[in-house]
């Protein structure tokens, strides 16, 4: 998503946040999906100041074919987490927020801000990358 | 390899499919090997990441945080040391249970505990202060504070609960249930600090008290959470 060495910088910048704008909360939605809505936004602003453009999350056979496409032997060449993080970031988020975190789609969905539709099929489209890249 | 159903093993490995769906795509599987071992692959992508780790924080992040919101870095909150217990509990495969129980078990355990408050009260009294229509010749021995005997019942009340667990899980949402089980994990925390406690002094009061005040809580918690599922009103 943004890379390794950003990864402790942001999670600050999550908790700072979230911080300054607890009293903004209102409980429409469950905590989590509030904080998450709030992380996404942080990660999503760092990345544009980083210059890195967001890929839609409403394309997924767009933002999904090139990866496919891996080429013979690819399997052998990185492990399932390296795997992981190639994905494109739609999937990845809704594959970590689901068989990861344990989410459902309806959840996924209102943090994602997209269709739980959208969530199943990223969620399929993912597996089925990762699954060349199980052990064998 | 892509037919119709393809697209759908991964609802029908989630249990999103109708009956009906299910059952054609069933059928198909027990005709279609390639569709079997794409199932099978996606089980075992779906195992895989069930076991996947979070990545700590490569340094504290704890005192950069204080610094920005203006307190003391002194002493790291008791969540970040929780978190720990939680990937523990997460790697034993406790870290998604969810929670239901029937009203008749939630009232026995808390009749359970109400039993055991007023009998470890008793015996305090009996302990503290011998009465006058009791000579003490008669009285038995100032045994303490039957802790294993609170221990033992209370778990058992609590494991009864917690058997059940699975019954309600669609009931609370993924957030919430999360809420629940690290506010778990401290109480649990808070009770075997106390349980060990107790060991070195068995005649403490005020860690009897203590005691049996925590899983009266945690009692109260699960509860509500109950309630909350709407298995109990």
């Amino acid at each position: 998503m943004i890379g390794p060495d950003l990864a402790d910088e942001v999670t600050q910048d999550v908790f700072v946040r979230t911080w300054r704008k607890l009293d903004s909360f209102r409980g429409e939605a469950a905590f989590g999906t509030w904080l998450h809505r709030v992380a996404i936004n942080v990660i999503l602003g760092r990345r544009k100041k980083l210059g890195i453009a967001r890929e839609r999350f409403v394309n997924g056979e767009k933002a999904l074919g090139g990866l496919s496409q891996k080429p013979p032997g690819a399997e052998t060449a990185i492990d399932f987490e390296s795997a992981l993080a190639t994905l494109p970031e739609g999937a990845r988020q809704v594959f970590v927020l689901h068989d990861m975190e344990g989410y459902k789609h309806d959840e996924i969905a209102e943090m994602l801000e997209i269709s739980s539709g959208t969530s199943k099929s990223q969620l399929h489209r993912a597996r089925m990358i990762l699954r060349d890249y199980l052990d064998r | 390899m892509n037919d119709i159903w393809t697209d759908r093993l991964s609802e029908y490995l989630d249990g999103e499919l109708s009956a009906e769906e299910r059952r054609e795509l069933e059928a198909h599987l027990a005709e279609c090997p390639e569709c079997s071992a794409t199932l099978d692959e996606l089980r075992r992508v779906v195992a895989r990441a069930a076991v996947l780790e979070d990545q700590p924080p490569t340094t504290d992040l704890w005192p950069g945080i204080a610094e920005r919101i203006g307190v003391s870095s002194g002493e790291a909150p008791a969540a970040l040391t929780d978190l720990d217990e939680y990937r523990d509990r997460k790697r034993a495969g406790l870290g998604r249970r969810r929670f239901a129980f029937t009203l008749p078990q939630l009232a026995a355990a808390s009749v359970a505990l109400v039993v055991l408050s007023g009998g470890t009260a008793w015996l305090m009294s009996r302990a503290a202060r011998p009465t006058e229509s009791e000579p003490p010749a008669a009285e038995a021995p100032a045994a303490p504070v039957p802790a294993s005997f609170v221990s033992t019942e209370y778990d058992a009340a609590i494991v009864e609960l917690e058997q059940i667990l699975a019954a309600n899980r669609d009931q609370l949402d993924t957030a919430t249930v999360r809420v629940i089980e690290e506010n778990l994990m401290i109480i649990d925390r808070a009770i075997g600090q106390a349980q060990r406690a107790l060991a070195q002094d068995p005649a403490s009061t005020y860690l009897h008290e203590h005691l049996v005040g925590t899983m009266r809580q945690k009692l109260e918690f699960l509860r509500q959470a109950a309630e909350m599922t709407g298995a109990v009103s």
